[in-house]
């Protein structure tokens, strides 16, 4: 499931500002209260891809510890997505949730 | 232990060497960066986490050769259009040059000419048509996650407009080159030849960049499936 909205949570995790790879993967552990641990190699091409459609721009600086580090950062096209996917979803939780509201809980078998 | 993980991580995505050498430093960056915030003051049980959370390469490489087949495959959409305008300006200028020089094929060839100039136009503007066609399907199209059965289907649709815009171009090429032959027919050799002739190089060698490029993406389009496989 989580697979399907790797786009929505990544532009998510970049909304505050630029990051690069690692403290992305740190902000989704954060934000989502470390509900979604992700393998954090899937991160990466997930990046790669988004910048490849223009949701998202990089450029490599050189990190304190002296490593090249390329960080990531929204575009206006990858903020406008980022909108778009929030209004989904928020439409989509809400008709969830109404569903749930009116369900009775399920019966455990016998 | 790092850096065996990263050669390996290096050698999985060696279909793409610039792709392999980003990679390798953004995740060179990315397993120090957790070995330092690893709370274990164990150094080589930190880089063993560290990997562990990172994943298998080969894994990691066939999700990144997705994504390097789309950036190709785009690349490719674009070298029609540029491809195909080359030629385009190529054939205006030597039009022009035997025009300025008033070098016309003679008389008892034009009618060969003429029909030999109606392939060379219908088959070149075939050309345009598929080629800006191919360019736009693909650049309208997501960049996918996965190697799934819907982009196969896309990749072979890109492909066969491709492999079509292609063919109308080479038939143009090897027709601009009969144009020209039965323009230097007869004549006596001079220095003028060589504008035409290089002209005819710079179209035949623009035919074959193209083919070259098709030929390259159905190759990445394989060995990505390969890799998918395994």
């Amino acid at each position: 499931m989580l697979k399907g909205h790797l786009d929505m949570i990544v532009l998510a995790a970049l909304a505050a500002g630029p990051a690069h790879g690692y403290a992305v993967i740190e902000e989704i552990r954060r934000k989502s209260r470390q509900a979604f641990d992700l393998p954090e190699g899937t991160i990466y091409p997930a990046l790669h891809r988004l910048e490849q459609a223009g949701l998202l721009a990089s450029r490599w600086v050189t990190a304190e510890s002296g490593r090249r580090r390329r960080v990531y950062a929204l575009t206006r096209r990858g903020e406008r997505a980022l909108v778009g996917h929030r209004a989904v979803w928020q439409q989509f939780s809400g008709a969830i949730g109404a569903l749930l509201a009116g369900t009775p809980p399920a019966r455990k078998p016998a | 232990m790092i850096s065996a993980y990263l050669e390996s991580l290096a050698g999985a995505l060696s279909f793409d060497r610039s792709l392999s050498r980003c990679v390798r430093h953004e995740v060179e960056d990315h397993l120090w960066e957790a070995v330092a915030a690893d709370p274990t003051s164990d150094r080589l049980e930190a880089e063993r986490r560290a990997i562990a959370n990172f994943g298998d390469p080969h894994v990691i490489a066939a999700q990144f050769a997705v994504v390097s087949l789309a950036k190709q495959t785009r690349r490719v959409g674009a070298a029609v259009v540029l491809v195909v305008a080359g030629v385009f300006i190529v054939m205006k200028a030597r039009i022009e040059w035997y025009a300025a020089t008033q070098w016309a094929i003679s008389d008892d060839l034009k009618a060969v000419g003429a029909i030999v100039g109606s392939i060379d136009r219908y088959s070149f503007w075939l050309s345009v048509i598929i080629g800006i066609g191919a360019a736009a399907y693909i650049s309208g199209r997501r960049i996918p996650q996965a190697f799934h059965p819907a982009y196969r289907a896309q990749l072979g649709r890109f492909f066969l407009l491709c492999a079509a815009a292609t063919a109308a171009l080479v038939v143009s090429v090897i027709s601009d080159g009969v144009l020209t032959a039965l323009r230097l027919f007869g004549t006596e050799l001079c220095v003028g030849f060589l504008v035409p002739i290089f002209s005819m190089a710079i179209e035949i060698a623009c035919a074959g960049v193209l083919v070259f490029q098709i030929r390259s993406l159905t190759q990445r389009a394989t060995s990505t499936a390969a890799l998918l496989k395994t």
